[in-house]
């Protein structure tokens, strides 16, 4: 697997090296593309007095620096290679060059912030989570304890399915990445009682079915996964149902309202990303090619 | 987040190719570089500050010493330019006088670029921040508010504030588009003409005096400090006029654009400086008492007081053409001193901390908030001591642009030494005009120094029978001494010619 890193020398880079690595570990063709991108700059942002002030030299020597840090800490075994660029968006910047090196996925690091109770990922990172046409991994301080805590392996996937349509999708490809990665899948799904009528039979009901038509369709992919349908007042306290395990990594799909291979994060999904300690990936819903 | 430099010899060309150059090649036509020129200048700006400071020295001669300011100008920035495209990416004053002059010369141009941006920066600030409240007050019609700014304990705060924000911005990386410049100019430049259309044509104006040919005439000024003074000031008036000679790459056509832009870029700035003072002079003429020009009550800030007489309900726009370009120009000038003090830093002349570049935004970091914190401390002390502040901010900073402009030409001319007389062009751009360019700016710059340090040079304030201005200007070079005499001697490396080595005779 190859994965592209938006790396910035600090804390967050090096925890994203380090989910980078977990990831292609022990896959076929393990590659890291570290990636610097620097603000493309414009020439009606002109400097007076005295322009560029040797600042353009002195930089890129900084970057060839902080570029030897940060392949230092790839781990042996992986193949990994830096890149610099100037872009005059670094999401863009970021999608670009994933494009340019055949990655499958893009890492960040990140802190998780909350903003009146809802996760919001870093502006890079949202930009990404709805516009990139390969998959978005994120970590956070506490995400990777957990990894670290696994020893720095990944030990499960967890991926996040709805009753709708889009499931299939969602589940096909996390299967795809855990027999590359030979891991152990597990399906959830997540029911809001809120959403649903009062009665106590009904839920049972919906829980009952719920699950299997999850059965039926992970039999039909020919998968080998573990099934768990989890309900709570709300989305949050559903999720806070759903037990975790070190090294965990949660798989989610992206929005029907995105364009073909195109992520776009539903707000279902940004909800649960709140609530999530462990690294987490956002996945296209249409089969990715690569 | 940053990490220490910790390499002592310059960075080689990046050898592994890692990191392009992100320049847009030829994107930017002649009216692209006419734009980035006015927006340099800030000419709204630059007249508010500097008209009536220069009023006071030359009265009605004020075109003249416009015109005769602008040559000395045309003359080093011939200079620079040659400089600028010998070394591209090497810097400016403070590299180019390093390999001239050897390290003391050098980081003596270094510190002068410095002192004239910090100085300009809490100008740039002050200003902006009364336009400010005079916007509010024209906003909602309640008067009491722009006579905020006269209050210390609100305009200083304020005035920090705004120093602080575009330090953030400038941090941050956040970069004006072209959408914005060009709306930021065209504004300017339709309110300045605006201005002057309702000055000139003003059927009652307050005191009514005839344009004549004399007021052309630079010989017409009656003394030499007068007209030393008046220099330092206009130089003042165009100072970012040059870069638009800097600019080559960037232009579609390399070898024409930035001649014509140059050429244009002056020719609008002049009409428009000359259509504004005559306005000025016209409608208030260049009386002590008053609303004249002359009055040192308006030294501060001509428009502040001028736009409401001729402008009627349309000052508005006056106020907020000044606001937006001054604190436009408050962001982006706070990444030249950040850079220089970056180089500086990175080549041992001042501790390595400075040369930290953030790794989030790509940008100096502790020389950033270094700038910021001397613009700011600058501001507090000026604004404390002298009573027209603003007035003797601006007569300083005519003196300190005229010393580091002056020492960057004379570094052109002897960096050139051994090629000036291969050809004519190298003879013009390289020698004669740098030489003379250079020459005049030190004479400029020692005449004013000498003159200011009269105490009633300026606005009149005075430090123990010492002119303000020279307090201001000249002591300002010497704790620069002082500094580097002390860099000298905790980190002698750069000042061994260890990290920027000074270039020997070509050829």
């Amino acid at each position: 697997m190859k994965l592209l890193v938006g790396y910035t020398a600090d804390q967050r880079g090096a925890e994203a090296i380090e989910l980078a690595s977990a990831l292609v570990a022990g896959t076929r063709d393990a590659s890291l593309k570290i990636a610097i991108v620097l603000p493309a700059s414009t020439p009606f942002n002109a400097v007076y007095p005295g322009g560029d002030h040797g600042f353009s030299t002195i930089l890129s020597a900084q970057v060839d620096r902080w570029a030897a840090e940060a392949l230092a800490l790839v781990p042996e075994g992986i193949a990994a290679s830096a890149v610099a660029r100037s872009v005059p968006s670094v999401a863009e910047g970021l999608i670009a060059l994933g494009e340019e090196f055949g990655a499958h996925g893009i890492v960040l690091g990140g802190r998780k912030r909350h903003r009146a109770g809802f996760f919001s990922p870093g502006a890079i990172a949202n930009a990404l989570l709805h516009s990139s046409p390969m998959a978005v991994f994120m970590s956070s301080p506490a995400s990777l304890a957990t990894l670290r805590a696994a020893n720095g392996k990944i030990t499960r996937l967890t991926a996040f399915v709805g009753d709708r349509p889009g499931a299939r999708e969602v589940i096909g490809l996390s299967a795809r990445i855990a027999a590359a990665c030979a891991l152990p899948l597990r399906v959830a799904t997540l029911i809001s009682q809120a959403e649903l009528a009062n009665s106590e039979q009904e839920l049972g009901d919906h829980l009952a079915k719920t699950r299997s038509y999850l059965e039926e369709l992970t039999e039909s992919l020919g998968l080998d996964a573990a099934i768990e349908v989890v309900s709570g007042q709300g989305l949050d306290e559903a999720t806070a149902q759903l037990s975790w395990q070190d090294g965990d990594l949660a798989l989610l799909g992206s929005a029907r309202l995105a364009a073909p291979r195109r992520l776009f994060i539903g707000p279902k999904a940004q909800r649960i990303l709140g609530q999530l300690n462990v690294p987490i990936g956002v996945i296209p819903t249409l089969d990715v090619a690569r | 987040m940053s990490q220490d430099l910790r390499q002592a010899s310059p960075p080689a060309r990046s050898e592994s190719g890692l990191h392009e150059k992100g320049l847009p090649k030829g994107t930017v036509g002649v009216l692209g570089l006419v734009v980035i020129g006015i927006s340099c200048i800030a000419p709204a700006y630059t007249l508010t500050a500097g008209l009536g400071a220069t009023v006071a020295e030359v009265g009605t001669s004020l075109p003249a010493i416009l015109l005769a300011g602008f040559l000395p100008m045309l003359l080093v920035a011939l200079g620079y330019r040659e400089l600028n495209s010998a070394m591209p990416d090497s810097g400016t004053s403070f590299t180019w006088a390093t390999r001239a002059f050897g390290p003391m010369i050098g980081w003596m141009g270094g510190w002068g670029l410095i002192a004239a941006t910090v100085i300009v920066l809490s100008n740039l600030a002050a200003v902006a921040v009364d336009f400010f409240y005079i916007l509010l007050a024209q906003l909602t019609g309640q008067d009491w508010i722009a006579e905020l700014t006269t209050n210390l304990w609100i305009n200083i705060p304020t005035t920090l504030v705004f120093i602080a924000v575009a330090a953030w911005i400038s941090y941050r990386g956040m970069n004006a588009t072209k959408v914005f410049q060009y709306v930021l100019v065209g504004f300017q430049v339709a309110v300045l003409l605006l201005f002057a259309i309702m000055a000139l044509t003003s059927s009652q104006p307050n005191d009514p005096t005839p344009i004549t040919w004399q007021m052309f005439n630079p010989a017409g000024i009656d003394t030499f400090s007068a007209f030393a003074a008046g220099i330092s000031l206009s130089i003042f008036v165009f100072w970012g006029w040059d870069v638009t000679l800097t600019m080559n790459e960037e232009t579609t056509d390399p070898k024409k654009v930035p001649g014509r832009g140059a050429t244009w870029t002056v020719l609008v700035i002049i009409a428009l400086y000359l259509a504004v003072s005559l306005g000025v002079i016209y409608w208030a003429g260049v009386g002590t008492t008053g609303l004249g020009a002359g009055n040192p009550e308006n030294q501060e800030s001509i428009f502040a007081v001028l736009s409401g007489p001729i402008m009627g309900p349309l000052a508005m726009l006056m106020s907020l053409a000044i606001l937006s370009s001054s604190a436009a120009s408050l962001q982006s000038t706070m990444v030249s001193p950040a850079r220089t003090l970056l180089a500086m830093g990175y080549y041992k002349a001042l501790p390595s901390s400075f040369a930290k570049i953030s790794a989030r935004f790509m940008s100096p970091s502790v020389a950033t908030f270094a700038a910021a914190a001397a613009a700011a401390g600058f501001y507090v002390i000026t604004r404390l001591l002298s009573e027209n502040a603003l007035w003797d901010t601006i007569t300083a900073l005519g003196l300190m642009i005229c010393f580091y402009y002056g020492l960057t030409a004379l570094a052109c001319v002897w960096y050139f030494r051994g090629e000036l007389f291969d050809n004519a062009r190298n003879f013009f751009c390289k020698f004669l005009a740098p030489l003379i360019g250079g020459i005049v700016l030190l004479v400029m710059f020692f005449a004013t120094a000498i003159e200011s340090m009269n105490p009633e040079y300026g606005s009149g304030s005075e430090i123990g029978g010492v002119g303000m201005v020279f307090i201001l200007g000249v002591g300002v070079l010497l704790l620069g001494v002082a500094i580097m005499l002390w860099m000298r001697l905790r980190n002698p490396a750069f000042f061994r010619g260890e990290t920027i080595r000074t270039r020997k005779l070509l050829k």
